[in-house]
């Protein structure tokens, strides 16, 4: 299998513990959703999987690669890129400066550069219109497009996206929804965290419930979404 | 006062701004991207000031053609003395990489002492010409001095906002953990950096060794002036350290006039006072990165 295989992984700050004994697999291509009330860890795992924390136990694995431990430059080189939470856009620069940048690692002639920009501004036109401009100037969704196209510009084989949907409005939502979808159709795996479990179940076709730094439930996302306690305990159904 | 004589002060002290413009770019971005004030800023301009002269005294070389050689050469010391010494402090509060360059600067700095004596030298005229405009008198070498300082400092900002390299210089200066997210090392990045700190630092010496005479006693007011421009134009933003400069030379020339040369620290102090009281951010800087 080629996706990011996650086994065992037991992660946090210091003497505090977030994750126990994490183990799933992303499969890619493919949409894999975590969902999980504040504190669940869901941010904690995705900074394990790019290397930002050293987990203390437990392998990552990508198509083979064994990844923990290593500094977050393995992680992007072996073709994980992490979209943080907030976007966490470069200040000052422009679109096409943070889009640049996303693809640091890979020291592109000029020319094969200019070709995976144009596919960003293909899969989002309106960056292609907003490119010289300072990216924190745009619109929240505008932002999350420039965030993900950011991440592509890494050629991932899985992209992580924490909190995709949080403080965007519903119309941006659908826009990155059809687009992530096209993406995962084209071969992309995404792990995607997200606070909205209706988007969650719409978009992804597995699902993980991390609660209290456990994985709790795995499963395709009908039989998750059709499971009473978890419509109990996330969508507030008595 | 007349218009001829206000004419010359504002043209000797955008002469001098040229030059302060390039004493304080290589601090800024250093404190900027590293979060690190850098004490030995003044005394790598001295370096770069003697270095100038010897290869001036020795090999008959002006000093604007030995900044070629000088500014690299003490940009790979800068890289060395990153990646091997304050690297291994860099996470620390910023009060522990001020105490260690601190040191390191009064390790450089009486080394020179030693090795130099604390004597003026003067590096000789390189063109020794006079150019006239009206009744304004500038002497060329130190217009040349001040128009390589800023286009030195130009080419700074221009590799920053248009290489590869640059850009992550940049981006981790704004956010150092998403550029590692974007696969940048960010030790690599801050060597590089603070290499490049230095080699302005070594360029701006050479210049300076223009116009001024060299002694190890100036490297503390050398490095006033790279504080003094750097809040002045805002931290961190090279084209902040410019107008910073350029203000602070500009204001120090007609401070000699009304109040003394001898208050020009003075001066700048007050400056520099009264804008951390009204516009802490700088002229051109932003309030906060993230």
């Amino acid at each position: 299998m080629t996706g990011l295989t996650i086994n065992g992984v037991t992660a946090g700050y210091g003497d505090v513990t977030v994750l126990q004994d994490v183990s799933f697999n992303v499969a890619a291509p493919g949409i894999t959703a975590v969902i999980g009330s504040n504190g669940a860890g869901k941010t904690t795992l995705l900074r394990a999987l790019s290397g930002l924390i050293r987990p203390n136990a437990g392998r990552i694995a990508l198509g083979g690669a064994e990844l923990a431990g290593q500094a977050p430059d393995a992680f992007v080189a072996t073709g994980i890129a992490h979209v943080p939470e907030g976007r966490r856009l470069f200040a000052g620069m422009t679109v096409e400066d943070n889009l640049m940048m996303g693809a640091f690692s890979r020291r592109l002639p000029a020319s094969a550069l200019r070709e995976e920009l144009d596919a960003v501004y293909a899969l989002f036109p309106r960056l292609a219109e907003r490119r010289k401009q300072d990216a924190v100037s745009m619109s929240g969704g505008e932002q999350q497009m420039c965030a993900i196209g950011r991440g592509l510009m890494a050629k991932p084989k899985v992209m992580l996206i924490d909190e995709l949907s949080l403080g965007l409005a519903p119309v941006a939502v659908d826009v990155l929804v059809d687009a992530l979808t096209r993406l995962a159709a084209d071969g992309l795996g995404l792990l995607v965290v997200e606070q909205d479990v209706a988007v969650a179940f719409d978009l992804a076709s597995q699902i993980v419930v991390l609660d209290r730094g456990r994985v709790t439930r795995t499963g395709p996302s009908a039989s998750v979404a059709a499971d009473p306690a978890v419509r109990a305990a996330y969508l507030g159904e008595a | 006062m007349s218009a001829s004589l206000l004419a010359q002060v504002l043209a000797n002290g955008l002469l001098l701004g040229g030059l302060y413009a390039a004493v304080a770019a290589g601090f800024s971005l250093v404190w900027g991207v590293l979060n690190v004030v850098n004490m030995l800023h003044g005394s790598a301009i001295v370096l770069g000031s003697y270095a100038a002269w010897f290869a001036s005294a020795r090999f008959g070389v002006n000093p604007f053609l030995s900044a070629i050689v000088v500014g690299p050469a003490i940009g790979l010391l800068g890289w060395a003395v990153q990646r091997f010494v304050i690297q291994r402090v860099i996470t620390a509060p910023v009060l522990i990489t001020l105490v260690l360059t601190f040191a390191l600067d009064l390790i450089l700095n009486n080394g020179m002492i030693n090795a130099f004596s604390a004597d003026y030298r003067k590096v000789p005229p390189v063109t020794g010409a006079i150019l006239t405009f009206g009744p304004i008198g500038l002497p060329l070498d130190r217009v040349l001095a001040a128009v390589a300082g800023v286009v030195v400092t130009l080419a700074v900002h221009a590799y920053l906002n248009n290489s590869r390299l640059g850009r992550a210089i940049v981006a981790v200066r704004m956010d150092r953990e998403t550029s590692m997210l974007m696969g940048v090392k960010v030790e690599h990045i801050y060597a590089v950096t603070f290499g490049l700190g230095l080699a302005l630092a070594g360029i701006a010496g050479c210049l300076m060794a223009v116009v001024f005479p060299i002694s190890p006693l100036n490297s503390s007011g050398y490095l006033g002036i790279a504080f003094v421009a750097c809040v002045l134009g805002g931290l961190g933003s090279i084209v902040g350290a410019i107008v910073g400069g350029i203000v602070l030379g500009v204001v120090e020339s007609f401070g000699a006039i009304f109040v003394g040369p001898e208050y020009s620290v003075t001066v700048a102090a007050v400056l520099l006072i009264a804008m951390l009281l009204l516009r802490p951010q700088g002229l051109l800087g932003r309030a906060g990165y993230e």
